[in-house]
């Protein structure tokens, strides 16, 4: 069994109720369709409920597989606007509210937020910027972190590390220069995203070009700040640097360099770039060399879990991105 | 509205969110030099505007104001 069907039999144990703003998109139809299909999740149509009825004949697929949510059903919006507006931490009242809902994005995000859905997921029409922005407006950062950042996970053929051929890194995607607070905080999302998603216990490893102080300079004091400050916030997480690539999943280069107790050194399985030029670069070497599946980026730090795929995803990636945040949602 | 009515108002949203007196600030005021804070501050910056002054501003046109006195220019802008 593959890597991705493993995932769409954990999705079907528990399928999710996944919210699709952008489904008269054909290939986000598709994807959506054959989830359900495969039992892995609920799917909801936001948009025109009559006209997604329409599309999805038209296009062969069976109406009576989708719900629907239809942004026209002023009960229901005001139903949401309630339970949306009663929610601790939310900011936007009833007036802007509305205004926000006429928009499919926003209106699947307050569906998500009031406990109608599960999961947002969208990305073929709308930017990242407009998934990230519409997330943080809506859904909210989890509490005490304060970015959205996000993780991909790596299968990497003939690659022998602590989950066999899989590795998660982050952030290669969405936080461009973090700060080490920030930094922080995307080795913590990424800890609780691989335990949603794999049940794996993370074992977290800071990268830089310096082990344990080998190194020096201002890129290296980012990392080791980052390092202390995730640990004070999260002592009970397995996160341990600064280390460089090969002393966080090689064993032997670990008990070289690594001199000390770690927990992390060798074994990691999650692994932090130290910025996006690190982590772009990172994931192509991965990819062109490594020969790579690279699936994601599973953006994270929201309250609850939201999707941004890539605007050219073939359905078979929709469909893997689907699945992912279909489990994440059920671990939450 | 006028704009010294616009900017008291903002100088409240922006007092009561970054947690400082509204005598602290001015139209020179910096958010990220002199208010610091997360950008979720931000996010909440730009809902209580929508809110009180019934304005949608974009979260990143906001995030790009340098000043209050920027943010109020952009408010009066989206006003007009």
């Amino acid at each position: 069994m593959s890597f991705l069907q493993e995932l769409a039999a954990k999705a079907a144990g528990h399928p999710m109720r996944v919210a699709f703003p952008e489904a008269e998109n054909e290939k986000m139809m598709h994807a959506a369709y054959e989830c359900v299909q495969e039992g892995c999740i609920k799917a909801i149509l936001v948009g025109d409920s009559e006209k997604n009825r329409t599309l999805a004949a038209e296009r062969g697929l069976d109406p009576e597989k989708f719900i629907y949510a239809d942004m026209q059903d002023e009960e229901m919006k005001a139903r949401l606007i309630e339970k949306y507006i009663a929610l601790p931490d939310t900011r936007l009242k009833e007036k802007a509210l509305n205004r926000r809902m006429q928009d499919p994005l926003h209106f699947a995000m307050v569906m998500e937020a009031a406990g109608e859905a599960d999961v947002t997921f969208a990305g073929i029409n709308y930017t990242t910027e407009d998934v990230l922005l519409a997330g943080q407006m809506i859904v909210g950062l989890k509490e005490g972190i304060s970015t959205v950042s996000s993780i991909g996970l790596c299968e990497i053929p003939g690659f022998a590390g602590s989950e066999g051929e899989l590795l998660a890194v982050g952030d290669s995607a969405v936080c461009a220069n973090p700060s080490p607070e920030q930094l922080a905080d995307i080795a913590i999302s990424a800890c609780e995203t691989v335990h949603e998603l794999l049940d794996w216990e993370p074992r977290c490893a800071f990268i830089s070009y310096s082990t344990l102080g080998s190194g020096q300079g201002s890129l290296v004091d980012k990392v080791k700040e980052a390092v202390e400050i995730a640990k004070e916030k999260r002592p009970d997480l397995k996160i341990d640097g600064e280390f460089q690539l090969d002393a966080a999943i090689v064993p032997a280069v670990a008990a070289k360099k690594v001199k000390r107790e770690s927990e992390v050194a060798g074994k990691a399985n999650v692994i932090i770039w130290p910025d996006l030029n690190v982590g772009n670069a990172g994931v192509k070497l991965i990819q062109i060399m490594g020969h790579a599946d690279a699936y994601g980026p599973l953006l994270q730090g929201f309250k609850k879990i939201v999707c941004d795929c890539s605007r050219s995803a073939p359905v078979s990636e929709l469909k893997g991105n689907i699945i992912m945040s279909a489990i994440r949602a059920a671990a939450q | 509205m006028d704009r010294t009515e616009l900017e008291s108002q903002i100088f409240e949203i922006i007092a009561q969110l970054y947690k400082k007196d509204e005598e602290e600030l001015t139209l020179e005021t910096r958010f990220a030099e002199d208010l610091g804070g997360a950008s979720v501050l931000m996010v909440g910056l730009v809902s209580e505007i929508e809110n009180e002054l019934d304005v949608m501003i974009q979260l990143q046109d906001a995030a790009a104001c340098e000043t209050v006195g920027d943010l109020v220019d952009k408010v009066e802008e989206e006003m007009e």
